[in-house]
């Protein structure tokens, strides 16, 4: 049987991270106003990998995500842009209209500078968790910006984690989010993007992580813990899926495995040539897809190498879950901590 | 996401800086630094209307070519939430026909964008503009109609059906998407809610969901939306899990027949988890069964999560040690 089993291909992979980060073609223009994201799951994805080494732009790429860090505690639109596509040269280093950061790319340039080793000391801390707080709404939820934008548990997990990297839970008021999230689980025990809707496995792992990053996971009852781990543990089917009677998909094997992990359940599933059902989506070019014989792309190579971590395949890093980083990025931001708390 | 980005070039399509009418206005190009990563080769196209983009927000223009030049934009990168922010901007500015830009917002969701945030949030705000929802179910049908999982769509649904009190039809419309597909875990979340929105869980509707569930099971057996929903139900029953004679009536002549749903089977384990913590010493739900369901499972019938069963079985065996324990103590 082994004959038949598909091998991991590290080297295939760190390649198609490089290129992404070299630059994309213009089919991928709606990737825009992401560049940041992007560029986050390449990083990460080589550090998995044990490949950031062969990067040689990490510097630039510091650089080039300070470019994009706003502050303007007037306007209360702190933190990172997404992509340089509102900035020109008048403008440069300068605060304007729409100049605004943005929740989740402010997480992602946050969680790549500490994965480049950066000491973060050219972020403006205080700003950022200022702006953070007038992003939640009275219900817990947070918005992605300051105008413009939907409101779901993904943006609540963003400022979560960009609390926890910046060592400040100023950011929001945890019981409100608390509150959210307890409201958000759904009759089955998985847990929605908000109230009433319909729970899925990406909004459970943004919940169950918001809920570690917090250190409030004991507000979940018994019934809702064992109910939560009894609805991720049916996720597993011939891969992970994110909503029950839905197909597989390469990327629910993180958003689904790592909130088994978070909760100390994964070790429930099969081991045995688990990370097949990730491998058929592996290209031979490098990269993973949603699913079989359909086009790799960024988030679903990064998800599937994180994916594989939890599964322990040979060649990649340990990942922490909670901030999805690798566990050596991890530790990294707990030694900037004790050097801000001057211990 | 972006199907409908340009990845040819439109060959109709005239530059804006070809364009006379708007001579007066200088392009005003991007500025990626020095090293940008993750550059993206962006079309002549591209780039040009977003050089005109950044011009009209340097001077804050909002005009009717401001207008067409947001709608270029959007179709370039329907990603871009300034782009929409600014063009709502617009629209009120000019006090525009906000009804146009419904029918032009629901073209893009329903041929193009049917997953996209920011088209979503887009007719969001309009609804809330306009205080008129009566074309909203129409919309999230039309783009149920091709999937019917869209999670955008139920969340749209939903927010204009609690926001307007649309509940009327809701429960035969859901009934039409089970029909179709039986699996649909969307639709059978939309029934959960709608009974939760409207007459909640009475005595009478209690029994009539436990049968709409039943009836369904009955037809798949190993259907998880419709267990999920069972038990979902049973959460307002005040006896629990284990005390529904209909429910327990139906399980146990299923189980006779030789069925082995996993999640019949994982239901019998819960309902004996509940009675041996409650202490009784029931004769169907019991330590003993329990056991033996998970052995059932684990050997056989959901070897996928084998360890899980086990560990369960030997939760359920603690909870009676305590139980005893403290019953002796008690004596």
């Amino acid at each position: 049987m082994d004959f038949y089993k598909i091998k991991f291909n590290p080297t295939a992979h760190k390649k198609y991270l490089l290129r992404i980060l070299r630059g994309l073609p213009p089919s991928l223009s709606s990737m825009d106003t992401h560049r940041v994201i992007l560029t986050y799951f390449a990083v990460s994805g080589l550090d998995l990998l044990n490949e950031l080494d062969s990067f040689p732009n990490k510097q630039a790429t510091i650089e080039w995500l300070y470019s994009l860090q706003v502050f303007d505690d007037s306007e209360l639109v702190s933190g990172f842009q997404g992509s340089s596509t509102l900035n020109t040269e008048l403008n440069q280093g300068q605060n304007a209209l729409y100049k605004w950061g943005h929740i989740a790319t402010t997480y992602s340039a946050l969680a790549t500078l500490v994965i480049l080793k950066d000491d973060l000391e050219r972020v403006h801390r205080k700003s950022i968790i200022k702006s953070l707080r007038s992003l939640q709404l009275p219900n817990g939820c947070f918005m992605g910006a300051k105008d413009g934008t939907e409101h779901d548990m993904r943006f609540v997990f963003c400022a979560a984690c960009i609390c926890y990297i910046l060592d400040d839970f100023s950011g929001m008021d945890i019981d409100r989010t608390v509150d959210f999230i307890l409201k958000s689980i759904s009759y089955d025990f998985g847990i929605a993007q908000g109230p009433q809707l319909e729970s899925h496995s990406g909004s459970t792992f943004c919940a169950v992580a918001t809920l570690a990053l917090t250190k409030q996971l004991h507000r979940l009852s018994p019934p809702q813990l064992e109910g939560l781990k009894r609805w991720l543990l049916n996720r597993f089917e011939n891969g992970f899926t994110g909503r029950p009677n839905k197909p597989s998909d390469t990327c629910y094997s993180f958003w689904t495995g790592g909130a088994l992990k978070i909760l100390n359940a994964y070790q429930f599933i099969e081991e045995k040539d688990n990370d097949q059902f990730i491998l058929v989506t592996q290209d031979r070019n490098g990269g993973f897809s949603k699913w079989v014989n359909t086009a790799p792309d960024a988030m679903h190579t990064y998800l599937g190498l994180a994916g594989l971590s939890f599964m322990n395949e040979t060649g990649i890093s340990s990942v922490f879950p909670d901030l999805n980083m690798s566990t050596r990025a991890h530790e990294h931001l707990l030694s900037l901590h004790r050097k801000w708390r001057g211990c | 996401m972006g199907e409908s980005s340009s990845d040819e070039s439109d060959t109709t399509f005239q530059l804006y800086k070809d364009r006379r009418e708007w001579k007066d206005v200088t392009p005003v190009p991007q500025d990626d630094g020095d090293q940008p990563i993750v550059a993206i080769d962006y079309t002549e196209q591209f780039k040009d209307v977003f050089d005109y983009f950044r011009a009209v927000l340097q001077s804050g223009e909002k005009s009717e070519r401001a207008l067409n030049l947001t709608k270029d934009a959007a179709a370039l990168n329907p990603a871009n939430y300034t782009v929409w922010q600014y063009r709502r901007e617009i629209l009120k500015a000019l006090n525009k026909d906000l009804n146009e830009e419904m029918d032009f917002i629901e073209k893009i969701i329903v041929y193009n964008q049917p997953k996209n945030y920011q088209v979503w949030h887009h007719r969001k705000v309009l609804v809330e503009w306009l205080q008129d929802a009566a074309k909203e179910k129409y919309l999230t049908e039309t783009v149920l109609a091709k999937d019917a999982k869209n999670y955008h769509a139920w969340q749209h649904r939903q927010w204009i059906i609690k926001t307007f009190n649309l509940y009327d039809g809701e429960l035969e419309y859901i009934d039409s998407l089970i029909s179709d597909d039986i699996r649909n875990n969307s639709a059978w979340n939309q029934r959960y809610f709608v009974v939760m929105g409207t007459t909640g869980f009475t005595e009478e509707v209690l029994n009539r969901e436990i049968d709409y569930a039943l009836s369904n099971i009955k037809v798949v057996t190993e259907n998880e939306s419709a267990w999920n929903y069972l038990r979902g139900v049973l959460l307002h029953d005040k006896c629990g899990l284990s005390r529904n004679k209909k429910v327990t009536e139906f399980c146990e002549e299923l189980y006779n027949s030789g069925n082995r749903s996993p999640f019949l089977l994982a239901l019998l384990v819960d309902m004996c988890s509940e009675q041996v913590s409650q202490g009784n010493e029931d004769p169907l739900y019991n330590l003993e069964r329990a056991k033996n369901l998970c052995n059932e499972l684990s050997e056989k019938y959901d070897t996928v999560r084998a360890k899980y069963w086990q560990f369960m079985a030997e939760t359920i065996e603690k909870k009676s040690k305590k139980e005893e324990s403290q019953v002796e103590a008690e004596n």
